[in-house]
């Protein structure tokens, strides 16, 4: 099991991956790097305790890993698996929600609801931790908290990378929060590749203003690929185009394929939160420039190692 | 000569000088008009593109017999700098030296129409850091950012 000399996620929210410092996420991966190396030294570990998952909006692979995380854990699960059945749906305030969980004997809250900056307010309202599994568009810190895992365990380490996101970065939360997280790290250089409508917001310009990281807006997916470590792919969306002939026009100009990704460095690597539609060929998975299943499977270590932190001594 | 017939002195008050000229009613917006409006003694004058020597052209208004919070003076100078706010006592004036708040509570509305600020029946304050160097509020809910110059468009109204 991994010796921390100190805990800094003891009893701690995680609303946004601009909360922590770089050392913190360092010692948050070398736990997850133990839970894959020792997985038998975190099953069952907290029997007595118990992990709310508060998700009032659709979800597979978030609710999915942290249930399993928390169940590998020995935690019992407090669930509204069915947002329709629940207080939710009757109209009951977030604030009432969280102090009747809080009275359920509960030891930490991992939510998703659709209304912005909800985790941040549910983080004031309660004593206990809360984790955010995504809230509106802005955030999603442990899908941050994965890629940059993910980015490190293929290239040794997270300092001097550049990455370009590619598609819909103005309502996808994972370009802001993978933004957040490498800008914690040094040398790093970003590029945001979208359709001017689809670009990314500029609170997220603005801090990476704040925090010195350099970046380049463009449209041009091809210019773009030739320097990158990483490429992040998301989908653009039709339903984000107020003229649906405006998103037939450029709708190939993000589609990521060999073709393209032969253009890029030798060790480009291809990333995807997933699911994908088309933007992303499958002629790339079996290629070493898919990174993206292992994407999504980093997401148990991940937070299996996260919620053994906030839980724990 | 034209200011002397438009512009008198008040003995006990707040002035709000030199607002952009035609813009008094953003600044309107920013002060708690349902509070002074039941106040009996208080009078308002709001005087438009009325000759200034400095600004060539300006809007002044006058709050007879109140007295502007502070905060609502920090918020007013916010959105327009060039503003100055002077307190008049027994004719006399004091000008106030505002300072840039930190964060702002309560006064704004968030933009984005599904933070949780906006939500009905929450008990929860609306409140924005202030990026004084971006000209703008930041929602520390959401992170929606709100600029300077439009935060008349979003004050809360009590």
């Amino acid at each position: 099991m991994v010796n921390l000399s100190v805990n800094a996620f003891r009893n701690r929210d995680v609303v946004s991956v601009k909360d922590f410092s770089r050392d913190e996420l360092d010692a948050l991966f070398k736990t997850a790097s133990d839970v894959e190396a020792n997985p038998g030294d975190y099953r069952d570990v907290f029997p007595d305790k118990r992990v709310a998952l508060l998700f009032s909006e659709p979800s597979t692979r978030t609710y999915g890993s942290f249930e399993a995380s928390a169940t590998n854990l020995g935690c019992k699960i407090l669930s509204n698996r069915d947002p329709a059945a629940t207080s939710f749906a009757k109209g009951e305030t977030l604030h009432d929600t969280i102090r009747m969980i809080e009275s359920y004997d509960t030891d930490c809250i991992v939510m998703r609801d659709k209304r912005w900056g909800s985790s941040r307010y549910a983080a004031e309202v309660t004593e206990l931790p809360v984790i955010s599994g995504g809230s509106g568009s802005r955030e999603h810190p442990t899908q941050a908290m994965l890629d940059l895992y993910t980015i490190l365990k293929r290239r040794g380490r997270l300092d001097n990378v550049k990455l370009a996101f590619v598609g819909d970065l103005r309502y996808g939360r994972t370009c802001s929060s993978l933004s957040y997280g490498l800008g914690k790290y040094d040398g790093v250089e970003l590029v945001f590749v979208a359709p001017p409508i689809l670009q990314v917001r500029r609170e997220v310009e603005i801090h990476l203003q704040q925090v010195g990281v350099p970046y380049t807006k463009t449209s041009n997916l091809g210019e773009a690929i030739e320097d990158m470590d990483v490429l992040y792919v998301t989908r653009v969306q039709k339903e984000r185009f107020p003229d649906p002939t405006d998103f037939e026009r450029i709708r190939g100009s993000y589609v990521v394929d060999m073709e393209l990704v032969r253009r890029g460095k030798p060790g480009l690597g291809v990333m995807h939160p997933l699911p994908r539609v088309d933007e992303l060929s499958p002629e790339i998975d079996r290629t070493e420039h898919c990174w993206y299943f292992e994407q999504a499977a980093n997401g148990i270590p991940i937070r299996t190692a996260l919620l053994y932190l906030v839980l724990g001594d | 000569m034209e200011n002397q017939l438009l512009v008198r002195k008040i003995d006990h008050g707040t002035v709000i000088d030199h607002i952009p000229a035609w813009r008094a009613e953003n600044v309107l917006k920013l002060l708690d008009l349902e509070k002074i409006r039941g106040m009996p003694d208080v009078s308002l004058v709001s005087l438009n593109n009325v000759l200034s020597k400095k600004y060539g052209r300006k809007d002044v208004i006058k709050l007879n017999h109140y007295h502007l919070e502070e905060g609502d003076a920090d918020l007013v100078c916010l959105v327009f700098p060039m503003v100055s706010v002077n307190y008049i006592e027994d004719w006399e004036p004091t000008k106030y030296k505002p300072r840039v708040p930190e964060r702002v509570l309560g006064r704004i509305r968030c933009p984005e129409v599904s933070c949780i600020t906006n939500s009905p029946r929450e008990p929860i304050v609306s409140t924005f850091s202030v990026l004084r160097e971006f000209n703008a509020l930041q929602c520390e809910y959401c992170d929606s950012l709100l600029d300077f110059s439009e935060m008349p468009n979003y004050v809360k109204t009590t």
